[in-house]
């Protein structure tokens, strides 16, 4: 039940949000009260491990169980999410009470994803988060681009999702479960499949290449939205999902390798695309993919445990980076790069800032530089290739996180006094940022030894062994990062790195990813789409309008002959009925050709008579299907008559 | 029991059809208010001005023909606690009829027929309480609403194929009238299109029956008993032919592509209620008969067109999705989703249906899956060609460029599209993804790739159905909607009534499931 209670407690929380309508200061107070429930929950039941499983139909037995990995993320996801939670009550405004209400049911959604113990339960709450994701990201929707942008995010990470139902489908025909535990069960095709379609949806979830720019579309929602999907949830799910079973679909021989360099191509493009953005948030997104792209490396390089390091750390940063550009933009106005820096007027903010962005730089000795040595180790460990292509990723975070901060916080000039901003943080926004901050800092613990134990314990993996140059390359690639921001910054040239602004701008919009895609993927089906519907009306249906006409000119040919009349069609239905009768005397088959006969005499008529309904006559018809059923029944008895006798 | 579901709205539907227009000159004595202007037939025609009198008696119809549709849906309710799931028909009630024909009045149900005929019993109580422009002639229009309901829930029960074959004719019969009378635009048109090219369709399926008949022996028309006799062999022309005959009926109805251009049409211009049955129930007709019939009847046939037919079903899938998206009248959009999810169905039943020994697991679950997408796509659909109905009612166009913005202005039309729209795209802990989630995972292991290009379709009908959220209601609110109504509460509660199910099925599915699995575990053979 401690399982269940989990995904309940937030939205059950949900509804007393909804409830609460009338009490706008309520809100943060439940929601905050909910979700530091959930926490206790969680932490409960990663100690607990308890388990749920119940029937979902005859054939399909489903359930629920924190273990693993699921031990981490059952407190991770509320931890994350609280003080967010905490920052969006206190700024938003416009539909204040649907975002934070949506918050804890994608909360809870998320929850239910990293309990859920088998395919089906995991697709479940994958396509739940994808869609409640929507309604985060298109929170704004009387902007029809915000509506646009969700659309986007859910279509691209659907495509995804169907890597789960083909993985789904294939471990159940290969073991006759869903459950996650059996994949290391499957045999013969279905492990490259499964393996497959993880793969598929671990890289669209996560945005990795070439799913990524869907993580800008997603921009379009809140900052707090953003700093959730970002962080614990949504994107955490992808390398979620391969830290629980990656290593179970090692049979298919090419499965990690192809992990792996999906997310070194990943970091690398990221770090590029962050490196020249002009938008703050944008910046972090892209950031965002590359981080991803490392945990991805990691699991490539099978070191579950430093891929789930990883995660923890950059949830921790990530959100608290999210909500310190939350607050720059608020202040500035806007969320250009390279306005005024604000860390004169900000200065708790800039500090809280500045945490983040050394860890996501991987700067000794917070806990974000142990997880990243932990996954250079490992992939030096599985390919020299692999290690050198991770050294080139952190020196461009490096340079990325380094140039970020110096642009929104730290470089001279700017407002002196946080009453020359457009907005000053309050209590909350600053108390939200400062736990998040406090929390990154606390995961320098990472560094103590004994760490690396508790990590392989709680992720189920294996750390590599490090060698003793790897943190001093490590650390060079970081210095040099710096440098050169620094370098770049001493001749003012920061925001624009000195690049042309076509370069630049096709570097930042996913070095033309979204525009390839919109060219051979989008367009084609759209084409394709408006064709087949004008396919679809002038020729499938031009076939069925011919025939249509060709009955109609027999049914003339034939009035030329005959006098129609009702008489006529009673009389040309007994003649047919006699006919057939006789017909079926002779043999059964023969009877069939009487049937037959019978059968397009009556077109003959349905022709004629669609002529008279198109004439208005309608009520004709009432007496052509009094005719038409007679002539059945008489057909009928006239084969029961011939069997009989 | 039964019985009385099929026959007791049919007899209303006849007291209905006897009950004589109200004289509009003793209307008027009761409001003397009413202007003088409301003769005859503008009385309910002129949708702006109605008679407050005739109004009056308009709902006075409506709750009558409402609570006598509820009648059977409470049967139908109570054959449901009754079913014991044991497999085989139950709760026969059979009445011999032409004996020397082997023809008999019999009707009784398995897990299939009474899931059907439920949610058959539902739609039809939520379209018939649906308001809509009666155009001046309640009478005939609830008589025959309950006539069709009557006749569908005969066919979903009917146990003898000469029943069957009655009651699929006499459908079309209903809805011809339907369309015509109370539809809009080229209705005259769109009918009889829709008549004609399914009553030819009956006419293979009424060759195939008498095909059927002809191999029993002794000569029968009792569904049980021809399911035991097994009466064509696997092959040869006679059971190819007999196949290909009720494929074509089948397909008509359900219908496949290329035999759906009458659904279009018939849809666009049919009145809400009248296509959310057409959707909801008519098209069930088809793929009802695919497993009642040829699955059941001449399995062995059927084993050697599980491929081509699985064939068929993706590019129905494919081809319904893709159509659908380039639609910009929401009607039509919605009306070519049912052509991509009547896709699902045909998949999940040739998947059940191919030969595959050792496999039947996977057969059971597809098998499961499209019978769930049976009663899914009737609720779902149902309740989207309602909501497209209602927003015709306020703002006569279907066009979808002339709205946008209303979930400013009417919260629960909001609510309950985007629920609809997200059953539609198969949204798990909605009625939809039950369904299509068994029949890919089911399909996976017969027919792999047929699956894996199949899924394609679930990402369009997204990216469709988020389109069409997006410009009915998100963006900017144009100024001429400024006074759009919202939904009103009849509306309301009858939506509601439909997304109540599709939640329940979407969250706690093992109450249908249960049901439908006790007909298709043994359908597959498994163990």
């Amino acid at each position: 039940m401690t399982a269940l209670s989990l995904l309940l407690v937030p939205l059950g929380a949900a509804g007393v949000l909804v409830l609460l309508r009338g009490k706008p200061s309520a809100l943060g107070p439940v929601g905050v009260a909910a979700l530091l429930a959930t926490l206790a929950l969680g932490a409960w039941a990663a100690v607990s491990e308890p388990t749920l499983g119940w029937d979902w139909s005859p054939a399909i037995h489903t359930g629920l169980a924190v273990e693993g990995f699921s031990r981490v993320m059952v407190v991770l996801v509320p931890a994350i999410a609280a003080p967010i939670f905490v920052y969006a009550a206190a700024t938003e405004e416009e539909g204040r009470l649907r975002l934070l209400a949506l918050m804890l049911v994608f909360t809870g959604a998320m929850l239910l994803l990293v309990t859920a113990a088998d395919f089906l339960m995991l697709l479940i709450a994958w396509e739940l988060v994808g869609a409640i994701s929507w309604a985060l990201i298109g929170h704004g929707w009387r902007d029809t681009e915000n509506a646009r942008s969700a659309a986007q995010a859910f279509v691209t990470t659907r495509v995804g999702d169907l890597g789960l139902y083909i993985a789904a489908g294939a471990l159940f025909a290969a073991t006759g479960s869903f459950s996650l535990a059996a994949v290391g069960g499957a045999g013969g095709w279905e492990v490259d499949v499964i393996a497959g379609g993880v793969l598929l949806a671990a890289a669209a979830k996560s945005a990795q290449v070439p799913f990524s720019p869907w993580l800008f579309a997603a921009m379009a929602g809140p900052t707090p939205v953003s700093a959730l999907l970002h962080s614990a949830t949504l994107v955490a799910a992808g390398a979620y999902l391969l830290i629980r079973i990656a290593p179970d679909l090692d049979a298919a021989g090419w499965f990690l390798p192809a992990v792996a360099a999906t997310g070194l191509v990943t970091a690398l493009a990221g770090g590029i695309v962050a490196s020249v953005q002009q938008h703050a948030k944008r910046a972090l997104a892209g950031s965002t993919s590359a981080q991803y792209g490392l945990m991805f490396v990691a699991v490539g390089a099978s070191s579950t445990a430093a891929a789930g390091g990883q995660l923890v750390t950059h949830a921790a940063f990530k959100s608290l980076l999210f909500l310190g550009a939350g607050v720059y933009i608020h202040a500035s106005g806007s969320p250009t790069l390279g306005g005024a820096p604000l860390g004169r007027a900000l200065p708790r903010i800039a500090a809280f800032s500045a945490v983040g962005v050394l860890a996501l730089a991987a700067v000794p000795p917070l806990g974000g530089a142990w997880t990243k040595e932990e996954i250079v180790a490992a992939a030096v460990d599985e390919s020299a290739w692999l290690g050198a292509g991770l050294f080139a990723a952190g020196f461009l975070t490096a340079l990325y996180a380094s140039r970020y901060q110096v642009l929104t916080f730290f470089g001279p000039g700017g407002p002196r006094h946080a009453a020359e901003l457009r907005h000053r943080p309050g209590t909350f926004e600053i108390g939200s940022i400062a736990a998040l901050a406090a929390f990154t800092l606390a995961l320098s613990l990472l560094w103590v030894p004994g760490a690396a134990t508790v990590v392989e314990d709680a992720t189920g993996g294996h750390l590599a062994p490090s060698a003793w140059w790897e943190p001093v390359a490590s650390i060079a690639s970081i210095a040099l990062g710096f440098g050169l921001v620094w370098a770049i910054w001493r001749r003012g040239a920061l925001t624009t790195l000195g690049l042309p602004v076509r370069l630049r701008e096709a570097a930042g919009d996913w070095l033309g990813l979204p525009t390839a895609t919109r060219l051979f993927v989008v367009a084609p089906v759209m084409v394709l789409s408006r064709l087949l519907a004008r396919l679809d009306d002038r020729v499938v249906d031009a076939g069925v309008r011919g025939v249509g006409w060709l009955a109609a000119a027999i049914s003339r040919l034939f009035s030329l002959r005959v006098e129609w009349s009702i008489d006529g069609l009673v009389r040309g239905a007994a003649a047919g009925t006699w006919r057939a009768a006789v017909g079926s005397r002779l043999a059964d088959e023969v009877g069939v050709d009487g049937a037959v006969e019978g059968a397009a005499r009556s077109v003959g008529f349905g022709g004629e008579q669609s002529r008279r309904l198109q004439t208005g006559l309608a009520h004709h018809y009432y007496v052509i299907a009094a005719v038409g059923l007679a002539a059945t029944v008489g057909a009928l008895a006239a084969f029961g008559l011939a069997k009989g006798s | 029991m039964l019985t009385a579901a099929i026959f007791f709205p049919i007899l209303a539907a006849i007291v209905f059809a006897l009950v004589p227009r109200p004289k509009l000159a003793s209307v008027a004595s009761d409001a003397p208010e009413t202007p003088a202007a409301s003769s005859d037939d503008s009385a309910g025609a002129v949708g702006n001005a109605p008679d407050p009198a005739y109004r009056k008696y308009e709902r006075r119809m409506q709750l009558a023909a409402t609570a006598v549709a509820a009648v059977p849906l409470l049967l139908m309710v109570v054959a449901w606690l009754r079913f014991d799931s044991t497999g085989g028909f139950e709760q026969v009630e059979s009445v011999s009829w032409i004996p020397t024909l082997g023809i008999g009045y019999r009707v009784g149900l398995d897990g299939l027929s009474l899931s059907l005929a439920a949610m058959t019993a539902l739609i039809f109580v939520v379209a018939i309480a649906y308001p809509v422009d009666l155009r001046g002639r309640a009478a005939p229009y609830f008589s025959l609403m309950l006539f069709l309901m009557g006749v569908s829930l005969g066919l979903f029960l009917a146990l003898d194929l000469f029943l069957f074959f009655v009651f699929w004719d006499v459908s079309l019969v209903g809805m011809y009238f339907l369309i015509g009378a109370w539809g809009h635009g080229d209705a005259q048109r769109s009918a009889l299109k829709f008549f004609v090219y399914t009553f030819s369709g009956s006419l293979a399926l009424l060759l195939a029956i008498l095909g059927i008949y002809l191999a029993t022996d002794p000569r029968t028309f009792d569904m049980a008993e021809i399911i035991r006799q097994q009466p064509l062999p696997a092959t040869g022309l006679y059971a190819t032919l007999v196949f290909l005959g009720f494929f074509i009926g089948f397909a008509v109805k359900t219908p496949i592509v290329p035999f759906h251009t009458w659904l279009p049409p018939a849809h666009v211009d049919a009145p809400g209620p009248a296509s959310a049955i057409l959707a909801g129930v008519l098209l069930k007709m088809g793929t009802y008969g695919f497993v009642r019939i040829l699955m059941s009847m001449m399995p062995e046939t059927f084993e050697r067109f599980a491929l081509p037919l699985g064939i068929l079903a993706v590019i129905s899938i494919l081809y319904g999705s893709l159509v659908a998206l380039a639609q910009s009248n929401v009607k039509r959009l919605i009306a070519y989703t049912s052509v991509n999810h009547m896709g699902y169905v045909i998949l999940g039943l040739a998947v059940a249906g191919a030969a595959a020994a050792g496999k039947a697991d996977s057969q059971a679950i597809a098998l499961t899956g499209a019978t769930v997408e049976m009663v899914a796509h009737g609720l779902i659909t149902g309740a989207l060609f309602l909501i497209a109905g209602s927003l015709l009612a306020r703002t006569h166009t279907y066009e979808m460029d002339e709205y946008g913005g209303l979930a400013g202005r009417a919260r629960a039309l909001t609510g309950l599209t985007v629920i609809a729209a997200f059953a539609s795209l198969g949204l798990p802990a909605l009625a939809g993804f039950v369904a299509e989630f068994q029949i890919f995972a089911g399909a996976l292991a017969i027919y792999p790739w047929l699956a894996v290009i199949g899924l394609v379709g679930i990402v369009i009908t997204a990216a469709l159905m988020l389109r069409m959220l997006q410009k009915l209601l998100l963006g900017p609110l144009p100024v001429r909607w400024m006074s759009f109504p919202d939904l009103g509460r009849a509306e309301i509660a009858a939506l509601a009534a439909l997304a109540a199910f599709v939640v329940i099925i979407g969250v706690v599915p093992a109450w249908l499931l249960n049901v439908i699995d006790s007909f298709a575990g043994p359908l597959v053979g498994r163990g």
